[in-house]
């Protein structure tokens, strides 16, 4: 049996978008945090290390570290390793200003979201399917059981 | 987000096409911000060092200068990834170095002020008390609102040419007063700290801040600002801060009541167990170190000085290097003062316009780096491919030196 969650947030960007959760319960930077050719996850301090972020409906509570954040952010997105769309806690200038220059330079759109409870990461799970949906401020999360 | 008629004008591309993407970017991500408006700032601090703004990077930059931009404010720029000057010698590939100057000549051409350094408030950007500016760098940031006290949020590259360009940062964040007030404290009850238990005092408060403000009390009196510039480096590299209250230091932080607009704030204590818990976390390793880098951020001319002494009568062992980085400026004074010869007297070297979190440590055949900078530690050990030991700089040199 299929259980359904919704939640809403506050939407950054517009889109849509359908992917596996990847959901992480510390500060994150694309900063030195993922390697753009790949799309993996090499924080050590990361609790998605080894993860990879492509395609993937990215959760995290809040942003950390360098201002290079928009640019690593926009060359993984360059090289197709993007993910599917980012939903924190509180908003993350860095994602957001490399989804905008994304969609600019390379016509990718991916939709961010943000003021989610912090609870939501004790709900969603690494692996669940998420689907983003901006139009009407709501992510829907699916978990077959 | 409100734009004014000459915005909108720009937005429509009628100043131009540089013009019209730097005003898309401020409009889209002001937005996305929850901006109400776009307002002047005196200055700009940019990005444009290439391991980090990589291909992608570049194709923005050489976009704004290729389409006739041109800088409206005076603007700054943080260090590159090698050393400007002397790249060759510290075996910098060709094909990588290459890289690093179309993103110099995309900036000169966008008529930007070359200091490379991440330290821009200690060498070439001096705004004073109330103005407000779009610095991108982290360290520069916590800086420029804690100690300068002017205003600026953490401007990420790419909005950070887009502030340039226009003159104008969208209004949010810490150009807010409700923004800027301590939601959180700490006390430091370490006496008399060393140089590595600022930095480790910064990176626990970073760690344990979250989104909100912190204030900071319990520091020494005679705290230098190079100290304080290193903790707040700590701070962010290691959370989203932006501002730190120095109780008795900060403008209009004279206590923590009027730093926290007269809220009452959790106050959580700092000493000896909490650094130590941080020292843990950022040194990775017990071998012997390739490189020892210092000067994350940059080293001022004070601080070089003070490594000349310790450094006086002594060599760095074979096997390891040992490179302070820093500014142009700081450099060529050093060089005339006399102060670098005293440095590299001991086989250690200067080197400026770059520094190591950003140059190609691993290329370059760096698997140990021992520091006493939080921030390079941090950085690195996020990259995962080399291995940091984090020492304070008394021990450092008692290592590696004899």
């Amino acid at each position: 049996m299929t259980k359904v969650l919704y939640f809403k947030g506050r939407v950054l960007l517009e889109g849509r978008a359908k992917g596996e959760a990847l959901v992480s319960r510390r500060a994150f930077t694309f900063a030195h945090g993922v390697e753009p050719s790949t799309g993996v996850v090499t924080d050590v301090r990361s609790d998605l290390l080894g993860e990879s972020v492509r395609e993937k409906v990215l959760f995290f509570p809040f942003g950390k570290g360098s201002t290079t954040g928009a640019a690593w952010f926009l060359e993984t997105v360059r090289v197709g390793n993007g993910p599917a769309a980012v939903l924190t806690q509180t908003a993350e200038t860095m994602v957001v200003t490399g989804a905008v220059l994304g969609e600019m330079l390379y016509g990718r759109r991916i939709p961010v979201m943000t003021d989610f409870p912090s609870t939501m990461a004790d709900v969603v799970r690494t692996g669940d399917l998420v689907t983003v949906e901006t139009k009407d401020r709501q992510v829907t999360v699916s978990r077959g059981e | 987000m409100y734009l004014s008629p000459e915005q909108e004008r720009t937005l429509s591309g009628e100043r131009g096409e540089a013009k019209e993407l730097a005003m898309t970017i401020l409009a889209k991500v002001g937005e996305a911000l929850g901006a109400d408006s776009l307002v002047p700032i005196k200055s700009a601090h940019v990005l444009a060092h290439y391991s980090s703004l990589h291909e992608a990077g570049i194709e923005v930059l050489e976009k704004f200068s290729s389409s006739g931009g041109r800088f409206a404010v005076p603007t700054t720029v943080d260090p590159a990834s090698v050393d400007l000057e002397n790249w060759k010698s510290f075996g910098i590939p060709e094909e990588y170095a290459e890289k690093q100057f179309r993103l110099c000549a995309a900036f000169a051409k966008l008529g930007g002020i070359p200091c490379w350094s991440c330290a821009q408030y200690q060498v070439c950007n001096f705004p004073k008390a109330g103005e407000t500016v779009a610095w991108a760098e982290s360290n520069s940031v916590v800086f420029a609102n804690s100690l300068i006290g002017c205003r600026t949020n953490k401007i990420t590259s790419g909005l950070d040419i887009a502030c340039a360009i226009t003159g104008l940062t969208p209004r949010f964040g810490m150009l807010l007063d409700e923004n800027r007030r301590a939601r959180v404290a700490f006390r430091s009850t370490i006496d008399r700290p060393t140089d590595l238990d600022y930095r480790s005092l910064g990176y626990y408060i970073g760690r344990h801040s979250g989104s909100r403000v912190p204030g900071l009390d319990g520091l020494p009196r005679n705290v230098s600002s190079d100290e304080l510039k290193h903790l707040g480096a700590a701070a962010a590299a290691a959370g989203p801060v932006t501002m730190i209250h120095y109780v008795g230091i900060t403008p209009g932080s004279e206590s923590l009541k009027s730093a926290s607009g007269g809220e009452r704030v959790e106050t959580f204590d700092v000493g000896r167990k909490e650094l130590g818990e941080v020292e843990a976390d950022l040194n990775q390793s017990e071998e012997k170190p390739d490189l020892v880098a210092l000067g994350v951020p940059h080293l001022s001319a004070t601080e070089l000085g003070q490594l000349a002494k310790l450094l006086d009568g002594k060599k760095v062992k074979r096997g390891t290097r040992m490179y302070a980085y820093t500014s142009s400026q700081a450099f060529d004074f050093v060089k005339r003062s006399g102060v670098m010869l005293e440095i590299e007297r001991s086989g250690a070297r200067l080197t400026h316009s770059t520094d190591a979190e950003i140059s190609p440590l691993k290329k370059l055949g760096f698997d140990v780096v021992m520091t006493n900078s939080a921030k390079l530690a941090e950085i690195v050990s996020s990259e995962g491919e080399v291995k940091i030991r984090y020492k304070q700089i008394a021990e450092i040199v008692e290592e590696v030196t004899s």
